[in-house]
């Protein structure tokens, strides 16, 4: 059992600089739980006030049912992997992989087996008496994902593991660390930005904003159940849209865009009390189609077409701010086409354009 | 044309090698030479037969062995506690998070306008009542941290990443350990440089070890000798064997060290 618990847990930076807000969190013993969000949102301030790195200004953080504040980093049985990887330049793979060990005194025959073990693991066998300069930058990576592993910690802590890397090489990480985790059955706490990392890898993600957690949920609720715009918007790629406008009540309730392009007919019982605000309709690429016959259908010039083979984006404009749709490949898809394209109505979200809450 | 350049540079290093090169010979080739031989006209470069009877008469009338002794436990005295300080102090102004870090080290720094001389009486008139004059903390203690070693290693460590250090600790080391098993094996370049700064400015004193040696039994090599330049002067060829016994010392542990010196040197100019 290794579940790490967040309380209220805050940062603040030298009593001024505040990177992290009331932060509430419960990581289940072997989940793989993701954190992302924009640069300077406060990933890394979070799990390093989990790993010990950084001292908790405010708040309680429990790992394994016990209070961490003030226990030092290697008490706390955790391992972590740097984005820089951070191997020690002096010593060789397996020295480097082994040092943990034996500043634990394991015993020489318990660190041989169990830095050969993880080197299998990693197919890393080969690379035991090298020095990290010698190797690439996947093996670094290996090596450091290596050296967390040989200690068998209750968490592993990952900062943005794989941003050094080439995409290629990215991918194939991507999926050996998701075998990974499926194999070692380990709690794991993983930063990134890179958005299909966190719905690819994790059992549960937090969205976090300007040092604030917006939203904690599974990769597909939060991709259909988004809280607020900055969710909505932050996962999926290509990116939701966003289309700004207020709701009137002439002949009903109905949301218009702002240059009248689109008149959307609402729901009253959820509508009618949002009457002349601004509201801001979200929808991804793939809820506009061609083919459907169904209402909210609108006329549009195709500003930038881009074939996929199996699907294509098209780019066009709706009250002059630019969209991105996703739909099945015509030829007739060219740029400067018209075509006739729907909304569908069913994947509506809408948002108070002042506070971004989502409006459900 | 370019080879012919290249000839007369090449030309000129050999020129000044060699000039610089001439008084070594003659110091060593001299100390050799039976008394009086050296001074012979015309001048000769090498001894007609090697005569060791100066190297005989250093070690044992005039107790030279001694003062070897001495000049090697100060040396090495001052090297290990300088380097230990420094780096200890050069690694917590560099990696270290605490309160009014930078002003305490521009502080320190602006230290170093002080000249040596002005500080000497001070620092006598302190080992004196710490009762230290004549004992070889004498001469290590002044030494032992020195704001040039500790800016040294400060920039160098500089260089070590954040992530390193921390990784370590996750790793489960304590600070002593981490200091120990990853900060000065990564210094190792620096601490060669300064290490050989110490050593041979320490060997090479003069003054200070003139200054709290009263005793002759205390003296140091350079010391030593210039006590034995004003006993003997006439004697050019003995003068020569001692200067040979101060110098090699420091000759052998300079070219001993000369490849992690240089990159030492060069270590951060640029950066990978
Ligand atoms: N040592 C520090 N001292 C002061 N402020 C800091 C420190 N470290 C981080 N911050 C601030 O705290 C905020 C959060 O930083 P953090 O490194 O956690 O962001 P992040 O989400 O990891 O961003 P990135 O994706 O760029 O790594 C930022 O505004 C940053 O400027
Ligand atoms: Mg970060």
């Amino acid at each position: 059992m290794s579940e790490v618990i967040l309380k209220n847990v805050g940062k603040v930076y030298e009593g001024k600089n505040r990177a992290v807000q009331s932060v509430n969190l419960e990581i289940n013993d072997k989940e793989f739980v993701l954190l992302v969000g924009p640069s300077g949102c406060g990933k890394s301030t979070t799990l390093r006030m989990v790993a010990g790195l950084e001292e908790i200004t405010e708040g309680e953080i429990y790992i394994d049912g016990k209070l961490v504040n003030d226990i030092p980093p290697k008490d706390r049985d955790i391992a972590m992997v740097f984005q820089n990887y951070a191997l020690y330049p002096h010593m060789t793979v397996f020295e480097n992989m082994a040092f943990g060990l034996k500043l634990r005194k394991f015993p020489m025959e318990k660190i041989n087996e169990r830095v050969n073990e993880a080197a299998k693991i990693l197919s890393i066998e080969h690379l035991l008496e090298r020095k990290p300069k010698q190797l690439s930058g996947g093996q670094r990576q290996r090596v450091a994902v290596g050296r967390a592993i040989v200690r068998k910690p209750k968490v592993f802590l990952f900062d943005e593991p794989l941003s050094n890397l080439d995409a290629k090489l990215r991918v194939q990480m991507r999926t050996e660390l998701a075998r990974l985790h499926h194999q070692l059955e380990t709690t794991v706490v993983y930063v990134t930005h890179d958005q299909t990392e966190a719905m690819t890898l994790g059992n549960r993600i937090v969205v976090m904003k300007d040092g604030i957690v917006q939203q904690v949920d599974s990769p597909l609720n939060l991709y259909n159940n988004p809280v607020n715009q900055f969710v909505a918007g932050f996962i999926g790629s290509p990116a939701m849209n966003f289309i700004e406008g207020k709701i009137v009540n002439d002949d009903g309730i109905k949301f218009t865009s702002e240059m009248n392009v689109l008149q959307i007919p609402l729901d009253e019982k959820v509508f009618s009390k949002y009457v002349n605000s601004k509201i801001t309709l979200g929808i991804r690429p793939e809820h506009f189609s061609d083919e459907d016959n169904a209402l909210n259908k609108i006329r549009i010039t195709l500003d930038v077409v881009e074939q996929m083979g199996n699907e294509v984006f098209a780019h066009f404009a709706i009250d002059g701010k630019p969209i991105i749709s996703r739909l099945k490949p015509k030829d007739t898809f060219r740029i400067g086409a018209e075509v006739e394209i729907s909304l569908d109505k069913n994947h509506f979200y809408f948002f108070e354009s002042e506070t971004g809450s989502r409006i459900v | 044309m370019a080879k012919v350049k290249k000839y007369l540079v090449l030309a000129l290093v050999i020129f000044v090698a060699v000039i610089t090169f001439l008084p070594f010979l003659w110091m060593v080739s001299a100390s050799f030479m039976p008394t009086g031989a050296s001074n012979t006209y015309p001048p000769k470069l090498f001894p007609e037969k090697f005569d060791f009877s100066h190297y005989q008469v250093l070690f044992s009338r005039l107790n030279l062995t001694r003062y070897l002794l001495n000049s090697i436990i100060i040396s090495l005295g001052a090297t290990f506690f300088s380097l230990f300080l420094n780096s200890m102090g050069g690694y917590a102004f560099a990696k270290f998070r605490f309160s009014k870090k930078e002003s305490l080290f521009k502080f320190l720094l602006s230290s170093m306008i002080i000249p040596g001389q002005v500080t000497m009486l001070p620092v006598f008139l302190l080992l004196k009542n710490m009762g230290l004059i004549n004992t070889y903390w004498a001469i290590i203690v002044p030494g032992m941290a020195s704001i040039f070693g500790i800016f040294l290693i400060r920039q160098y460590a500089f260089s070590i990443p954040d992530s390193m250090i921390e990784a370590a600790k996750m790793d489960g080391a304590t600070e002593l350990q981490i200091y120990l098993k990853v900060i000065l094996p990564l210094c190792k370049p620096i601490l060669v440089t300064l290490g050989l700064f110490t050593f041979m400015g320490t060997w090479n004193d003069f003054l200070w070890p003139l200054i709290v040696m009263t005793d002759s039994n205390m003296y140091t090599l350079p010391v030593a000798l210039a006590n034995l330049s004003s006993e003997h002067v006439q004697d050019t060829e003995m003068l020569m064997a001692g200067s040979v016994i101060t110098i090699v010392p420091v000759l052998i542990v300079f070219l001993a060290l000369q490849k992690y010196y240089i990159k030492g040197i060069m270590m951060g100019s640029v950066k990978e």
